[in-house]
């Protein structure tokens, strides 16, 4: 596409007029925004040198690059003619610039009164986010102009499950930075747009903002500061003129070049740093639903953008390109008053710059960027250029349905070469990860909007097409595939429309934001064999056949009317947890981190070291440990970048941690404590014993398990059953565990409850749980409950999935001492002494009890006077009673005068001799059923003596006192 | 308003309408806005008390002996435990006799007790007299109701009762170990339970 000077000197800038808008109908009129421009940006692309039309991608570039802030001071005082390299590492959209300084403004910690000493010396609009204590939530504290009697106001923001948005405000984001930047741009609620300190947003290169952000809160005493400030104070307070002025100044500022311009992008820089590709498409809505406030808030898309490596600069604001903005506008919306250029407001309100024509493609060989080990870097590698599918690139593929002829070559091309030079893209940087993330929301809107205005848009060309003298619609359309995706390097072409041909179709009907192939099957409903396995690559290509098919349908697809797009946005906002799940992925793969280190150094030490543990029990119970002290490192320290608050709704945040570790930690290390539970069970022999009893069991009738009436499963359903229980060993997260366990007893309500249409309670559905796991004649399954128990989210122990966890738990105890049953009940009270000690450990959190903590183990310590004290851990029956374990004390502590030495139970402040006939094992289970578990101990000693002494510092409740 | 999750236990002997009960109460008054449970063992239901809402989340357990050494835990981590016994059947009366004392003895401390006798509707044929059940009830500081759950009688009471003797969480101390999500209202402290 060919643009000449002219064009790219257009302003953009018109001033958008308010007019009442209902802010209910502000996606409807989104969608119109963008149809209106499609056949702008057609136009534009086709006849090139028209000067008419030309004014037109003004427009359509204003608000396209909404949230493309850059600073010109640059471009104006170094001097314009860079190499084009320098033009690229200045491309940081206002979203790089928060993300990369979120040390400096976002102080989570920060009280009011320090809020209100940092803003007092900054000038109006500057911000802070932090979180108030009154309020309880997040807040923007905003530095108020001086025609309010505050100085600073806080403006709380809404954590809704997913989404983050001001109070007040109908519009929500995925994250925090989208919000602010958003507020950056659109005041939206706010009395006036946030404004970002100069230091921020002039800085040239990430490597400034580095500097910014090491500062931290210290910014905003240093002296980057107030240098800034006081170098641009002029500036400054013609910007507070200009600002009461507001949009009635239509003069043009003589300093226009020192202030903050805006970088135009080509669409390969849109590519590039995709994180943003996507974001600045909101523009066009807070356009349309901001207009009703007062015109000092609307955005005013700033022309003064010089192309990034050619085009010298040139005097801004000109007469000529404001009637033609004027004439954009209009057209965009005819109900709107519009007033020509308001470069004063602009120029204080950071307003948003135009991605030019692609014309500035960097079309030379660029070499490839280091990758690291990691797969997920191949994915990234690969993934990048979906994500980074712009407006533009969805263009061309939405268009192209339309001519298959000129469409583009849709075959998988080599990855896409990224500039060396533009330092966003280095994996090693931390922000790597974060350009990563996109926002779905945004892609879907944009998916939508396209898709809604191609249907206009045909409409339209009929109309159109002998007044603008524009080539029919078809062949136009065409043209735009290849003109708005390839100009002269066939490289770019091939980056460009190669993700476009592959997603953007499939954005429709499934909201898939960035998740990848992996996650994205990890979702899946259908949890066959593939479900968790490492598809850590490229999509399966009868994906993208898929994918490609439903390209067909967009336009149909689009007309389908209003409501489905918005229920596609809501979808689409399950994105951000799972951006914050890779990013913690990412991180503990990174061995530069600490949490990298430790997730690493665990996961390889468990894998080599697995006999470590004395039990499956401990070794589960350090797992679930690990991970819940991994959860509050993450929680407490800086490392994760950004703060995962700043991301994830607060009573959200637990949850994704969660996953995010189930993801990390049990992912890699599920075959190694597989097959470690299976060895202990091997070894102690209970695996023998389970086989046994189930095999007897399941030659069991079923009112011999305890049904009464309910019809059981038949032969068919059983294998069903077993079907489902086979799915659910394969996975590693025991939250998915779980809810395929609940899918099993769904299965098993349903046949009950189909035979005889009455519900079933506790009474008749237990009997037929066990019947069904003896039927099933799985012995694997108690390892697979025993995991699932402790490892659950402590947090779901209460609710459904914890309830039917306990009644599968409590079947299979059954069901392994089924022998046993009929002869004793020694079993049910051993069951219940474990079963016992299972929620008290769960619920309450305490440290990792010991293996004497369970079951039919008494520590007990002999304490003589000579020797001081030795500890034995002995086997204690449940019933045995204390006349039983002098009895046992005795013989193991060799004790040649037994009667006179008995059981005491020492506790902080008491000691006292147990009496022959009590129970110590129901002593101690209910000493630990307490709810405060105080340190106990079991001695065995001489009645006479009573000096000793126990230390207190014993974690373990019933651990022996070191005796010196 | 804050939404406090409190696990409700249901013990007594098979076959007095334990899940009758509470399949009553949680359909009655069907609230669209919970997700269904998939079973009638394990329900919710949200209701008002104060300025909070309690959400229920009603654990049934099987009544029969062999599963008996199963009820602890079921009921532990429990805000409140219902009783049920059927006014017909003496003999399940002296079952909930020794829930009452197994709670005692190994039940969580603060525990709400409250005692149902069911099959209200079935007075003719009555074996447990009101007086001697509420008697027995008051003696260990425990809710007492009879109800019907064939004709709903006194369903809705029972939970309100048991709504209204658990502590609002303000005054209630640290009790970390309930799990209940607090979304709390503005001023108070923001310690958040898991």
């Amino acid at each position: 596409m060919q643009h000449s000077s002219s064009d790219t000197k257009m302003a953009a800038d018109a001033l958008v007029q308010p007019c009442q808008m209902d802010r209910s109908g502000s996606f409807f009129k989104l969608i119109d925004t963008f149809s209106t421009e499609i056949s702008e940006l057609k136009q534009e692309m086709v006849q090139t040198a028209r000067e008419p039309d030309t004014k037109l991608l003004q427009g359509l570039e204003g608000e396209v690059s909404g949230l493309f802030l850059q600073s010109s001071v640059c471009t104006g005082a170094v001097g314009v003619r860079d190499s084009g390299y320098d033009s690229l590492r200045r491309r940081m959209s206002v979203l790089d610039r928060l993300t990369h300084t979120h040390s400096v403004w976002l102080l989570l910690s920060l009280s009011d009164e320090d809020a209100k000493c940092i803003l007092q010396p900054q000038p109006p609009g500057t911000f802070l986010v932090r979180r108030s204590s009154k309020l309880q939530k997040k807040v923007i504290s905003l530095r108020m102009d001086d025609s309010t009697p505050v100085t600073m106001r806080d403006f709380p923001v809404k954590e809704s499950q997913y989404t983050f948005s001001l109070e007040g405000s109908g519009i929500s984001f995925a994250d925090l930075f989208r919000l602010v930047a958003f507020c950056c741009i659109s005041r939206d609620v706010l009395p006036f747009t946030l404004k970002l300190p100069e230091a921020i947003s002039v800085a040239k290169t990430p490597s400034d903002l580095e500097e910014v952000a090491k500062l931290g809160i210290g910014f905003w005493e240093s002296d980057l500061c107030h240098k800034r400030r006081s170098s641009v104070s002029a500036r400054t307070a013609q910007d507070n003129t200009q600002q009461k002025l507001k949009q009635k100044s239509q003069e043009t500022s003589p300093k226009e070049e020192v202030h903050p311009i805006l970088c135009t992008r080509s669409p390969s820089q849109l590519e590039f740093s995709q994180s943003n590709g996507a974001l600045c498409f909101i523009n066009p809505l807070f356009l349309q639903t901001h207009r009703s406030d007062t015109a000092q808030t609307s955005v005013t898309p700033d022309d003064k953008t010089p192309l990034p490596d050619s085009i010298s600069p040139f005097p801004q604001g000109t007469s000529s390109t404001s009637p033609q903005n004027s004439g954009s506008i209009l057209r965009r919306n005819s109900n709107t008053k519009y007033t020509t250029n308001s470069r004063a407001k602009s120029a204080s309100r950071s307003p948003p710059p135009r991605p030019p024509p692609p014309r500035t493609v960097p079309h030379r060989p660029v070499p490839p960027r280091k990758q690291n080990s990691m797969p997920s870097a191949v994915v990234s590698w690969i993934k990048t250029p979906q994500e980074k599918s712009g407006l533009l690139g969805r263009l061309g593929s939405s268009f192209s349905s339309f001519s298959p002829p000129s469409s583009p070559p849709k075959k998988i091309s080599s990855p896409i070469p990224t500039p060396s030079s533009h330092p966003k893209r280095t994996p090693s940087q931390p922000d790597a990860e974060v350009h990563r993330c996109h926002l779905a929301l945004e892609d879907q809107t944009i998916e939508e909007a396209v898709s809604f205005s191609l249907a206009k848009l045909s409409l339209r060309n009929t109309a159109l097409e002998d007044g603008s003298g524009s080539p029919a619609g078809r062949e136009r359309l065409s043209d735009i595939s290849i003109s708005s995706t390839s100009s002269d390097s066939l490289d770019f072409n091939h980056s460009f429309l190669l993700p476009a041909a592959g997603t953007s179709p499939s954005r429709t009907g499934r909201a898939v934001g960035d998740s990848s192939p992996e996650e994205e099957e990890e979702e899946d409903e259908d949890y066959g064999v593939s479900v968790e396995s490492d598809q850590e690559s490229m999509e399966p290509p009868f994906k993208s056949k898929k994918r490609h098919s439903t390209g067909a349908f967009v336009l149909r697809r689009a007309l389908k009317g209003h409501l489905r797009k918005v229920s596609g946005v809501f979808n689409s906002l399950m994105t951000p947890e799972k951006r914050a799940i890779r990013r913690i992925s990412e991180q503990s793969r990174d061995k530069n981190t600490y949490f990298g280190c430790l997730v690493q150094d665990y996961v390889s030490f468990l894998q080599e070291n697995r006999g470590c543990h004395t039990s499956g029990l401990d070794l589960l119970q350090t797992l679930r440990q690990f991970m819940t002290q991994m959860k509050s490192y993450l929680l407490q320290s800086s490392e994760l970048d950004p703060p995962i608050e700043s991301l994830i709704p607060e009573d959200q945040i637990d949850q994704v941690l969660e996953k995010a570790m189930h993801k990390c930690i049990l992912k890699p290390l599920k075959p190694v404590v597989e097959a470690a539970l299976h060895d202990f069970q091997v070894r102690s022999g209970t695996w023998q014993q389970l086989k046994e009893n189930l095999a007897l069991a399941k030659t069991k009738q079923p009112a011999e398990m305890g049904v009464d009436g309910a019809m059981p499963p038949d032969p068919v359903a059983i294998e069903k059953i077993r079907h489902k229980f086979h799915n659910m060993s394969k996975m590693y997260s025991p939250e998915k565990k779980v809810s395929l366990l609940l899918r099993v007893c769904k299965l098993i309500y349903t046949i009950m409850e189909d035979n005889s249409g009455r519900m079933y309670g506790a009474d008749d559905f237990l009997p037929m749980l066990t019947y069904v796991l003896a039927q099933c004649d799985m012995p694997q399954l108690d390892t697979e409950i025993q995991y699932m128990m402790e490892l659950l989210d402590p947090s779901l122990l209460h609710g459904e999935g914890g309830y039917y966890l306990t009644s599968a738990y409590g079947a299979m105890s059954l069901i392994k001492n089924f022998q046993e049953e009929q002869a004793a009940r020694v079993l049910s009270s051993e069951t219940r002494n474990t079963l016992h000690q299972w929620h008290r450990r769960r619920t309450a959190q305490r440290t990792v009890p010991s293996v004497d903590d369970f079951q039919n183990y008494l520590r007990v310590a002999l304490q003589e006077p000579g020797s001081g004290c030795t500890a034995k851990t002995l086997q204690v029956r449940p019933y045995a009673t204390t006349e039983e374990v002098c009895h046992i004390c005795a013989e193991k502590f060799k004790v040649s005068d037994p009667d006179s030495h008995a059981l005491f139970l020492l506790t902080e402040e008491t000691t006292q001799q147990l009496a022959p006939d009590t129970h110590p094992q129901k002593i101690k289970a209910e000493l630990h059923s307490r709810p405060q578990v105080q340190p106990f101990y079991f001695v065995y000693r001489r009645i006479q003596n009573l000096n000793l002494t126990v230390p207190t510092d014993q974690l373990n409740g019933n651990s022996v006192p070191k005796c010196a | 308003m804050a939404i406090r999750e409190l696990k409700v236990c249901l013990l007594g002997d098979t076959g007095v309408g334990k899940s009758s009960i509470v399949c009553r109460f949680v359909q009655d008054h069907f609230d669209h806005n919970i997700s269904p449970t998939i079973g009638a063992s394990f329900l919710t239901k949200t209701v008002p008390c104060g300025n909070e809402l309690h959400k229920f989340l009603i654990w049934d357990t099987a009544g029969q002996e062999r599963f008996h050494s199963l009820a602890p835990m079921y009921y532990r981590g429990s805000a409140a435990a219902v009783i049920v016994y059927d006014i017909t059947k003496l003999d399940s009366f002296q079952t909930l006799k020794k829930w009452v004392k197994e709670l005692k003895e190994h039940g969580p401390e603060d525990i709400v007790v409250a005692i149902a006798g069911n099959k209200n509707d079935l007075g003719d044929i009555r074996e447990v007299p009101t007086k001697e059940a509420k008697e027995f009830a008051e003696s260990i500081a425990a809710i007492f109701i009879e109800t019907s759950a064939r004709n709903a009688v006194n369903v809705e009471e029972l939970f309100q009762k048991i709504s209204r003797q658990i502590p609002p969480l303000e005054n209630a101390e640290v009790d970390s170990n309930e799990s209940f999500k607090i979304t709390r209202p503005p001023p108070a402290s923001s310690r958040r339970c898991c």
